[in-house]
């Protein structure tokens, strides 16, 4: 029998069999976020439909939920009543901003108006402060806390379990 | 030019490179130098949203924005190394299409060795096997298979 | 009905299969003649039931029978009828049962081209086509079904991805893959099959080599066409970008090369047959690895289709064939007895084993630079990306280095040479190395590996075409006329050599068409309003407007431009953004104007059609067609090379045969 074949065989086997049969059930297109324990970006940006500026600093003393979506992303569609009903039961105490980009004033307007807001909504004109934040795509949410520290992000459409999960680990700093 | 009106009249602030790696270390380019290296900083860098496309190479929009936004880096004197530590700093090692660690490097050039040490072995060994008797030897030119049918069954293979 | 017929038939191919491995395995321990004929037999069933299966979802497609399952996914009655036939392939299912389809083909042709030979090898080598169709029916059975009945049948469907509607060459390229992934099963049953029995004889080389020629053959111009598809429709305006399923379909190709030269070196000299066996193992593991990489949603790509049971199933697979593999060969690989030995580091055979290195180097390192950032998530679970610029740092040195064997490889004897021989034969290629390098850099080429890689492809030059036709001319010198001496000599006697030198002189050709399209090429943006003219690169491109055009399943946005050289109209191009129904971000189409010199490339990144304004990338990139075609000439080079020989006379006369040992050109 030759042992070298069956060494370097095996090794190989081993190697590759473990590795693939680790990546399956994981999406490769998931990318996760090296800003968690990081402070969040500091950013100053027109509200949409006026003039105003909301400058993210002023949230400062208060946890944030950051939520990065457009109008023509379907789950943003399914996650939006989910955050008005949670901004209208925990503000003024968590402070929720919607961040569009890559997407029309006008159309932004009317899906506001159609679906309600209830919290502000602000335009990243050149996608900017999205790629500061490592948007990948939309809907992508981030939940800082009171010290402006990002605590934990979430990629997809929410629902009250994940924003309850994740603010317990903004409340927990 | 409406968004640099806007951005004069109500001081709006985007997050900009300097929070994440400081003031630029280089000299700003323009024209074709500059054209010339935002391609090259945007093929190191992936496009998020898409299957392992470059910024430099992806349609999508999201890689348009990140590509405006190293082609702005570059023209204020971002050097490459800043910019990517930049986008490093949001988006993870993820984006970097240059891989970092030394290892997977370093595999191959050991693949090398190691391939010219097996192949040197098994040369050395191979001269000095000994020479065959001569009714093991085949002659070289193997092309006619009527030759090859008549040898095996002279040397007792039935094909 | 027809999804109830479909499953039974898939049903009965897996037990035909099963059946028919067993007794194939069965028949290879007692050599019965008698199980043999039945697995055979089985054999033949197995593949007749299978195709059938694929023609009656092909039949279910065309009458767009939405009660199959596959066909509720992908057909449509508003898309062309060569759309809805591609449709097979165009989606994980389908593509599965095609698979099968063409296992079926293979393993039918292969059972009847061994009929009553190679009868010491035939039954295990039927066993383990069996065993793979056996799989892959039981894939098409269970995980990847495409026959379900749907309940309540839609009236229509929503059609195949729109990307593969975009253009016909999506209608080739799957194909020419499966003739060539698929194919590789037939080697490898027949070295499984060397394996067991424990010889690799003089007489099973030839359906060793030429199974693995075909689907090699067939490989080939699939790696091409996506390269082509890519270039045409991706408009990046490039053609290969290292894609982990574009890496997928490189890997087995890379061993199936370096398997047909080391085969070559086991006909001559009786060694290097254990090698030999290993890559051609390696190819058919790499194709499960392959067809795992592609379906099981565990690589980021282009191709990847989404699964649920399909990829764990696969990769059970692919972990069964490797302990199998492995286990064959450390217990049987000694037994393969080298029947000769290397006279010396200056020959041939010490070349080919070079050769062999640096293909196995470079199945390493794609196949490392895949999986790497696999393996960091595994043992570290951080996310990394290994892209364009490894890989093409690693494999430019290592093409270069191939390319140089390419040369020097075929310029040296076999067996013992004299210092004197090998200098006779190194030395007189550098002219074409010169003329070459000379060449490029006279004709605008700069970069330092473009001019090395100028430099070895005229040195390989040189020496594939005196290996051509230097024997061609002796021969007249000895006097035969011009037209004995090519057809007889070349065309008909020694046409393995003589296509095997057509083979390397396209390769010589693809790879510096593709190092000087890469490195002469000119990138430039511009920005147009309507009518206006812009410079680029010497050719005056004119915007001539936006035109839209509505189609049933798009929209297409349209920019035209003329482009013109020296006041001359070149070409109208009308690059396009195409806004699908069913897609978010439109998909852009380039359009080319293609020479024999060079490209002309218009790629589309903005268009208004209001404000009438276009934004285009322009590429103009040299020697681009020549990189279709040489690989085109690779394949017909191979093909012909496939021929069977015609049979002139028993021995070969002594004057054109010299004596076993001695060193010769030939």
């Amino acid at each position: 029998m030759n042992r070298t074949v069956l060494l370097v065989g095996v090794i190989i086997a081993a190697v590759l069999v473990g590795v693939l049969f680790m990546g399956l059930g994981k999406n490769p297109a998931e990318i996760r976020s090296p800003l968690i324990g990081k402070a969040a970006p500091t950013f100053a940006l027109r509200q949409v439909g006026t003039t105003n500026t909301i400058d993210i600093s002023q949230f400062r003393g208060k946890p944030l939920v950051v939520n990065f979506w457009a109008t023509w992303c379907g789950p943003c569609w399914e996650e939006h009543p989910v955050l008005v009903a949670n901004a209208r039961m925990l503000q003024p105490n968590v402070q929720f901003l919607g961040v569009v980009f890559q997407d029309q004033e006008d159309k932004i307007l009317s899906f506001l108006a159609q679906r309600g807001s209830g919290y502000p909504t602000v335009v990243d004109e050149a996608g900017k402060t999205a790629i500061a934040y490592g948007v990948g795509g939309v809907p992508e949410t981030y939940f800082i806390d009171a010290d402006g520290v990002i605590v934990a992000k979430y990629n997809g459409p929410m629902n009250g379990d994940i924003i309850r999960e994740h603010l317990q680990k903004v409340m927990r700093q | 030019m409406t968004i640099l009106a806007f951005v004069l009249l109500l001081q709006l602030q985007v997050p900009d490179a300097q929070q994440f790696v400081g003031p630029p270390k280089g000299q700003p380019l323009t024209g074709d130098a500059l054209f010339q290296r935002t391609n090259e900083v945007g093929a190191l860098l992936r496009c998020p949203v898409c299957q392992g496309m470059s910024v430099a190479d992806s349609p999508a929009e999201m890689a348009v924005n990140m590509k405006n936004q190293v082609r702005e880096l570059l023209a204020r004197g971002y050097t490459e190394e800043q910019i990517l530590e930049y986008f490093e700093k949001s988006y993870g090692q993820f984006v970097l299409l240059k891989p970092k660690s030394p290892v997977v490097w370093l595999l191959p050039v050991l693949a090398l060795v190691l391939g010219l040490i097996v192949v040197f072995v098994k040369l050395k060994k191979l001269q000095q096997a000994p020479d065959p008797p001569t009714a093991n030897r085949q002659p070289p030119t193997a092309d006619d298979p009527y030759l090859a049918r008549v040898r095996d069954l002279v040397s007792g293979e039935k094909s | 009905m027809i999804a109830s017929l479909g499953r039974i038939l898939i049903l009965a191919s897996l037990l035909a299969a099963a059946a028919g491995a067993i007794l194939g395995f069965a028949a290879g321990r007692t050599r019965s003649a008698d199980g043999l004929k039945w697995a055979r037999r089985f054999a033949y069933l197995y593949s007749a039931l299978i195709v059938g299966a694929a023609l009656i979802m092909v039949y279910a497609l065309l009458i767009h029978d939405f009660s199959v399952s596959y066909v509720a996914q992908v057909g449509s009655r508003s898309v062309p009828t060569w759309v809805t036939v591609v449709s097979l392939w165009s989606s994980l299912e389908g593509s599965i049962l095609f698979w099968g389809m063409v296992m079926g083909l293979y393993i039918a042709a292969a059972t009847f081209l061994t009929r009553g030979r190679y009868a010491e090898y035939q039954p295990d080598a039927i066993g383990v086509w069996l065993a793979c169709a056996a799989f892959f029916s039981f894939l098409i059975a269970g995980p990847a079904n495409p026959f379900h009945t749907v309940p309540n049948p839609p009236l229509d469907g929503p059609g195949p991805n729109p990307l593969l509607q975009n253009h016909i060459l999506m209608a080739i390229h799957p194909p020419f893959l499966y003739l060539g992934y698929v194919g590789f099963v037939i080697p490898f049953g027949f070295a499984c099959a060397a394996l067991l029995k424990g010889r690799l004889g003089h007489n099973v080389l030839k359906p060793l080599r030429e199974s693995l020629m075909l689907p090699w053959i067939f490989q080939s111009v699939a790696i091409m066409l996506g390269g082509w598809w890519a270039y045409e429709v991706l408009g990046w305006g490039g053609y290969w970008a290292w894609d982990p399923v574009e890496n997928a379909s490189l890997l087995p190709w890379l061993t199936a090369t370096a398997a047909l030269h080391s085969i070559m070196v086991v006909e001559r000299r009786g060694i290097l047959k254990g090698w030999t066996i290993t890559l051609i193992q390696a190819t058919f593991l790499l194709v499960i690895l392959g067809t795992f990489m592609t379906r099981s949603g565990v690589f980021n790509s282009v191709h990847s289709f989404t699964q649920s049971a399909i990829g764990p199933t696969i990769l059970g697979f692919l972990a069964a064939a490797l302990l199998f593999t492995i286990a064959l060969l450390a217990f049987r690989i000694d037994k393969l007895e080298s029947e000769g030995r290397i006279e010396g580091a200056g020959s041939r055979e010490a070349m080919f084993l070079l050769n062999n290195l640096i293909f196995v180097l470079l199945t390493f390192t794609v196949l490392i630079g895949t999986v790497f950032p696999l393996v960091v998530e595994a043992v570290k679970g951080k996310q990394m990306s290994v892209g364009r610029p490894y890989f093409d740092s690693m494999t430019v040195p290592l093409g270069a280095l191939l390319l140089f064997l390419l040369g020097v490889g075929p310029a040296l004897p076999w067996g013992r040479a004299t210092k004197e021989q090998i200098k006779k034969a190194l030395i007189p290629p550098v002219a074409g190395a010169v003329v070459f390098a000379a060449l490029g850099y006279v004709l605008g080429v700069r970069a330092p590996w473009t001019l090395l890689t100028l430099a070895f492809g005229g040195y390989a030059a040189y020496v594939t075409l005196a290996q051509m036709f230097v024997p061609m001319f002796q021969r007249m010198k000895s006097g035969e006329s011009l037209g004995t001496a090519l057809i007889d000599g070349q065309l008909r006697r020694g046409r393995r050599r003589f296509a095997s030198y057509i083979v390397h002189a396209a390769a010589v050709l693809a790879i510096i068409a593709i190092a000087v399209s890469s490195s002469n090429r000119q990138q430039l943006e511009l920005h147009f309003t309507k009518g206006q003219t812009q410079q680029a690169g010497g050719y005056d491109v004119t915007f001539l407007g936006v035109e839209q055009r509505q189609e049933p399943h798009r929209l297409s946005t349209v920019g035209v431009f003329n482009v013109m050289q020296g006041g001359k109209q070149v070409a109208r191009l009308e690059p396009n953004m195409n806004q699908y129904q069913m897609m978010r971000e439109p998909i852009g189409t380039p359009d080319v104007h293609t020479t024999a010199l060079r490209d002309f490339y218009i790629s589309l990144s903005n268009v208004d059609a209001r404000a009438e304004t276009a934004s285009i990338t322009v590429f103009i990139a040299p020697m681009v067609v020549w990189i279709w075609l040489a690989v085109i000439a690779m394949a017909v080079g191979a093909l012909f090379g496939l021929i069977p020989a015609m049979r002139r006379g028993v021995i070969p006369s002594a004057a054109r045969d010299p004596l076993p040992g001695a060193a010769e050109t030939a």
